[in-house]
């Protein structure tokens, strides 16, 4: 009788959760012509505005330090021809997220890619100058980047699936374990 | 918060804490009793679940971790119910990680192992109408006590003490106070309805 209560309790309290939001940080962030633009903010989307990030390079090294705005949103300027980079959010309370960021080669160094690609120079019909090559990328850049965030929202969004998943192991563990100490004094 | 990611702790935080977590854990199976189980069971998924209440608090957010129940309740089989829930957090919510599974236990297991040595005794001799202000005391200490512990943790890693510890302080005080309400609630009404099972607590496995 009073593990059915219990049960209920348990029911009650499952059911009670207003929300199926958590508090995972999540570091979105991609590069948009030379600049790469970004989003932090914890699984459920709240934006995490008082986050610490650091860019750094390839190697390691301290590039910037920014503060994202209200929304979590932040920008950085790409300065060198760093082939990587590698963003690391911190909350300063145990959240941590890293991201590494390749920009695209046809930005950092367009001169070396062309040099590259030998199809490209034989036929030398190339309509593109870096610059409109640079519009095309930024302005794609801008028409996918909401899109992606979208999908990279639903990728973590916790579903019920996986609450009633985990309820279940937990159920499935405690009956293991009863019977477990059930056949013992019998072997 | 409490579930500190991969990556942020050294790997001798990570190797101590996952060591002392199996210590305890060796320890609280010797002493399950099979009583006990269910009612593990309900409060594993309870806790497996507030983790995703999330309240936004400054420029971080919390959640109610309810260990200081599982402790009041549970004693010794706290720790084990503590560690599945972890685990199952980790593998479907992505909270916590894996490497971290043994200090992010050990955070939340030692304040409920603390809260059923202190406050499961004074449960038993409390009459009816107080037994909610105990389970207030367990809430909130238990929450602080996590608070505490993952300063420290953060602190032996390289994250400066003093900010990372003001911050979970402040962000801790006002969870430890929805924690004690909470707890004082469900406490409460466990007793109303079924007193057993705060009463079997200390006869049968308390510390």
């Amino acid at each position: 009788m009073a593990y059915r209560r219990l049960a209920i309790l348990g029911i009650v309290l499952v059911l009670a959760s207003p929300a199926v939001l958590a508090h995972k940080l999540k570091l979105f962030a991609q590069t948009e012509g030379n600049w790469i633009r970004g989003r932090v903010y914890f699984v459920g989307g709240s934006a995490a505005a008082g986050t610490h990030i650091e860019v750094r390079d390839a190697e390691g090294r301290l590039l910037a330090e920014l503060t994202p705005d209200t929304e979590g949103r932040f920008g950085y300027r790409m300065q060198s021809a760093t082939t990587e980079y590698q963003l690391i959010a911190s909350t300063g309370d145990g959240h941590r997220v890293a991201q590494r960021l390749t920009p695209n080669p046809l930005l950092a160094d367009p001169a070396q890619t062309h040099a590259m690609d030998p199809s490209e120079t034989a036929s030398g019909a190339n309509p593109l100058d870096p610059a409109s090559l640079m519009l095309i990328e930024q302005t794609l850049a801008r028409q996918t980047q909401p899109l992606a965030e979208r999908l990279n929202a639903l990728e973590d969004r916790i579903l019920l699936q996986d609450i009633l998943g985990g309820i279940g192991y937990i159920l499935g563990l405690t009956g293991f374990a009863l019977w477990w100490r059930c056949r013992r004094p019998q072997s | 918060m409490a579930h500190i990611p991969d990556g942020v702790l050294a790997a001798p935080t990570l190797i101590l804490g996952g060591m002392m977590t199996a210590g305890l854990v060796v320890v609280a199976l010797r002493r399950l009793t099979d009583e006990r189980l269910p009612a593990a069971a309900v409060l594993t998924s309870a806790f497996f679940v507030a983790s995703l209440i999330h309240l936004p608090l400054g420029p971080s957010s919390v959640h109610p971790l309810l260990n200081g129940l599982m402790g009041l309740i549970l004693g010794w089989t706290a720790v084990p119910a503590i560690l599945v829930a972890l685990g199952l957090q980790a593998a479907f919510f992505g909270f916590g990680g894996l490497w971290t599974l043994g200090i992010n236990t050990l955070n939340m297991a030692l304040p409920a192992l603390l809260c059923s040595w202190v406050f499961a005794p004074w449960l038993t001799k409390a009459e009816g109408a107080r037994a909610w202000l105990i389970g207030f005391a367990a809430g909130l200490s238990a929450v602080l006590l996590t608070g505490l512990l993952v300063a420290l943790t953060l602190a032996f890693n390289g994250e400066p003490f003093q900010p990372a510890a003001r911050l979970i302080a402040l962000l801790y005080a006002p969870l430890a106070l929805v924690e004690g309400i909470l707890t004082a609630i469900i406490v409460g009404f466990i007793q109303r309805v079924a007193p057993e099972l705060l009463l079997k607590e200390t006869k049968a496995d308390g510390l």
